[in-house]
């Protein structure tokens, strides 16, 4: 990889580079001196606190690795490195040509990624879903409880190979996708002009993705609970770790589990984040039995009719829109048209992308693992299957030679007591040099508005600013949340407040009255998936859950993209 | 004789269709001019001028039904006309009247096109084209006044060309303005349009400055707007290569054959090029 740490940065020339010094309680050591001379920065929107070793090397360096490759071979000229710092994950973007060359790079890059856009559903499903499920396919065939000590290491160097095929596909699918949103939303503004800066999202919502069908396979599901009193009792009067036994108990309730089963074989191939070393919803399905038994204290919904209603919207602001510009240029009316047929696709991909890589390929990784894990255990060489994960690819293959002699004990609990003292650490958002703001090129613009730019600062500690994620306004108490075990304090109607909001958090969209996040843009998944649930949502906010007190009462104006907090703690 | 339809011979009398009208029914036979009819000065005679009447006569209205019924015939997709005035001492070559009279663009119906007429006349009888006419001291004794009406051309590009160089003054030269949109936007100067050189005697095109284009006309309900060029064709060239030598052929042509320098105003609608006015360069 070329690096220019002369001017290094992603793109400007003209920004002047501060070293940031090192934090007192953050001590930055990293592997090559040199790195201190990039842009380090700690990724709100997917890590959310310190993570095991193997999680980074397997899952996140590679992902990393392969957006790197996937720039590469689209001819965006960025590039990415991960490290891990104090058990915390900081991802740093460099460019890959001179900063002199990097507008005719980018130039070039945004004609190639409009060739996708121009294609992006036959792209999707001629090319690169076929690809994922063959990837899928491989792992599905090969026999991990029967296989040899030596096959199951060869199959783990293959799974680390093809993690990394896939998460170069997930960022050649990713790159156009947000850019494709990016640019139908400009162009719409440009157009129409921005009052309402969630306005060109109205012709992008009630377009289904895996996220919110699996929400409503869920939701199903208690509506089928809610026709046997005995499962239903089963379901409300247990805990949710306990539900299986009870549902075990009776006949009926057995039928029912099984049915949960093939849920969970479908749609249980995630955890709470962007994790190999969380479980998955299969192994342990508390996470959606809290949301059914939520639902179940629901009144019927018609899921549906709102879908009904938001597809009739969309259609309806379609058709104002090109009613609009029939009295315009034919070229504006194409380039919408073009650019809207691409968003549609491009809106149902920020979801259904995370659905078979993101979760379904790291569910397979993490599958492997815990094998690998579980082999260790039984040789005494770990304590348990789970602590595989403190260990380095390298020292997993060192022991899969020789675990009967191996003893990886001690090192597995220095590392687990590692990551235990940097819990209470806030990781420094970052590290090394700063760049200052990057120039807005197309592809920066895009990942901006996923990630989420740094908001507006307000003076008034009542009132919190971050991003419109979606449309709407809604007073209500609101609830902190630091993961979806947590729902059971979630009653319907309230404001979720999270750090961030995975895919597998979404369930909780069906209780919650609005939605506010510290981290992510208007492209978020969060955003995206609120406005499918045409709930409010302020995203990005950067320091919702320090601020919010948890059952203070917040209006969520979701257009404006504020949070006001209108009274404290109240007693109800 | 209210009524004249563009390529009738009547209707290329000055005296009764005005400058502009009476010149683009003489050229509808030859080059592609959008379709429409003259309300000649005989019915601006009739409606008498100010304070007498503010409303369309009842005769007038009647011829006006019919013939939106055949301009509505004539065409394809809804029916939206342009009305414009149409002066006896305007766009003759003596003087260049440019743009002191009204212009109603995307009129839509009898009532809103009866409307515009009728605003047309009473724009001829504010102060300020009057004012216009004393001061040029071109009191021609003449001051009949005609509305043209025409299908209105959905302007993608709209252009101005001059087929001797307005700045230089060179005649080997002719000089294409070009941008976005209806013509408002290039005629009224609101922005700064592309330019092209092109040499007359091959029609090579000679120069090309792609301006950075922020504003445009477009139809909206019942009339126009100014409003943003979307961010991708700001930069871009509002017209290809070939489309500014057919601009410029057709300038050349319309020079030979009024054997005069001349200006005109045209639109380019889904590819094809239409002649919307053209008059005598007067500055030359």
């Amino acid at each position: 990889m070329s690096t220019h740490h002369h001017s290094l940065n992603p793109m400007s020339e003209t920004n002047q580079p501060k070293p940031i010094p090192d934090p007192p309680d953050f001590p930055v050591i990293l592997e090559n001196p040199d790195d201190a001379q990039l842009q380090w920065e700690y990724d709100t929107t997917h890590s959310t606190g310190p993570a095991p070793l193997l999680e980074f090397q397997a899952f996140w360096k590679t992902a990393f690795e392969g957006w790197s490759s996937a720039n590469e071979s689209l001819g965006i000229p960025l590039r990415i490195r991960a490290t891990r710092l104090n058990t915390y994950f900081y991802i740093a973007i460099l460019p890959a040509v001179a900063p002199e060359e990097m507008p005719e790079a980018m130039n070039k890059a945004e004609e190639t990624l409009n060739g996708q856009i121009n294609r992006l559903e036959s792209l999707w499903k001629e090319e690169w879903l076929p690809e994922i499920t063959g990837h899928l396919a491989f792992w599905d065939a090969f026999d991990l409880s029967g296989a040899e000590m030596s096959a199951l290491m060869d199959h783990l160097d293959e799974t680390l190979d093809r993690f990394l095929e896939l998460f170069t596909i997930h960022f050649v699918i990713i790159s156009p996708v947000y850019v494709a949103m990016s640019q139908f939303d400009d162009l719409y503004r440009d157009l129409f002009g921005s009052e309402g800066a969630l306005d060109s999202y109205r012709l992008l919502q009630g377009l289904d993705n895996e996220t919110v069908i699996t929400d409503r396979a869920l939701w199903t599901l208690s509506r089928k609970a809610l026709k046997s009193s005995e499962i239903r009792q089963a379901i409300a009067t247990h805990a949710a770790s306990e539900i299986p036994t009870a549902l075990g108990a009776f006949p009926a309730g057995q039928a029912f589990w099984s049915e949960f089963q093939v849920f969970l074989e479908e749609r249980g191939q995630r955890s709470t984040f962007w994790s190999i070393s969380d479980e998955s919803w299969i192994e342990n399905p508390e996470s959606p039995l809290m949301s059914l038994k939520e639902y179940l204290a629901q009144p019927d919904r018609d899921m549906d009719a709102e879908r009904e209603t938001l597809v009739s919207d969309r259609e309806k602001a379609i058709a104002e829109a090109r009613d609009r510009l029939k009295g315009y240029p034919r070229q504006a009316a194409a380039e919408f048209e073009r650019l809207l047929v691409a968003a549609k696709v491009a809106t149902v991909l920020t979801e259904d992308h995370g659905f078979w890589i993101d979760f379904a390929s790291s569910y397979r990784l993490r599958r492997v693992l815990m094998e690998v894990g579980r082999r260790f255990a039984d040789a005494d060489a770990l304590k348990v299957a789970e602590d595989v994960f403190h260990l380095t690819v390298e020292e997993i293959r060192g022991t899969g030679r020789d675990a009967e002699t191996a003893d990886l004990r001690e090192k597995v609990v220095q590392r687990s007591n590692e990551i235990r003292q940097w819990e209470a650490v806030s990781p420094p958002p970052m590290l090394g040099t700063d760049f200052g703001v990057p120039p807005e090129d197309f592809f920066m613009r895009a990942m901006g508005k996923f990630l989420g730019a740094p908001p507006e600062v307000s003076e008034d500690p009542k009132i919190l600013k971050g991003h419109p994620g979606s449309r709407g306004k809604v007073t209500a108490r609101a609830r902190l949340l630091k993961s979806p075990a947590d729902s059971e304090k979630l009653h319907p109607g309230e404001v979720l407040v999270a750090q961030t909001t995975a895919p597998p958090w979404t369930p909780l969209f069906a209780t919650a009255g609005a939605i506010v996040t510290d981290s992510g843009g208007v492209l978020s998944h969060c955003a995206v998936v609120a406005r499918e649930y045409g709930i409010p949502a302020v995203v990005g906010t950067v320091r919702a859950t320090e601020l919010i007190q948890d059952g203070q009462i917040l209006e969520v104006d979701g257009d404006a993209g504020v949070v006001r907090i209108i009274a404290d703690n109240e007693p109800g | 004789m209210d009524i004249l339809w563009l390529g009738e011979e009547t209707c290329h009398d000055v005296a009764l269709t005005g400058g502009k009208a009476a010149s683009l029914s003489f050229l509808s036979s030859r080059y592609r001019v959008p379709p429409g009819f003259c309300v000649t000065t005989t019915a601006y005679g009739k409606w008498g001028g100010t304070g007498k009447a503010a409303s369309c006569p009842e005769d007038l209205g009647k011829l006006l039904e019919t013939a939106w019924a055949r301009l509505e015939s004539d065409g394809e997709g809804p029916c939206r006309v342009a009305v414009r005035s149409s002066a006896v001492d305007e766009d003759g070559q003596q003087a260049s009247f440019a743009g002191q009279y009204e212009t109603f663009l995307n009129v839509e119906g009898v009532v809103a096109l009866s409307d515009a007429i009728v605003r047309c006349w009473a724009s001829a009888e504010t102060e300020r084209a009057i004012h216009y006419r004393e001061t040029r001291a071109e009191r021609t004794g003449n001051a009949g006044l005609a509305v043209l009406v025409q299908r209105l051309v959905p302007a993608d590009v709209s252009a101005i060309a001059f087929s001797a160089n307005p700045v230089t003054g060179n005649r080997d030269e002719i000089v294409v303005n070009a941008a976005w949109g209806l013509g408002e936007s290039v005629v009224g100067g609101m922005v700064t349009p592309d330019t092209f050189v092109v040499r007359k005697k091959d029609l090579t095109l000679l120069k090309q400055e792609v301006a950075e284009k922020d504003c445009m006309t477009v139809s909206i309900q019942g009339g126009t707007e100014e409003v943003r060029v979307p961010g991708f064709m700001r930069k871009a060239a509002s017209l290809e290569p070939d489309q500014v030598t057919e601009i410029a052929q057709l300038a050349r042509d319309l020079e030979n054959h009024l054997n005069h320098p001349v200006d005109l105003e045209c639109a380019v609608a889904d590819s094809v090029l239409f002649l919307l006015q053209c008059r005598p360069i007067t500055t030359v």
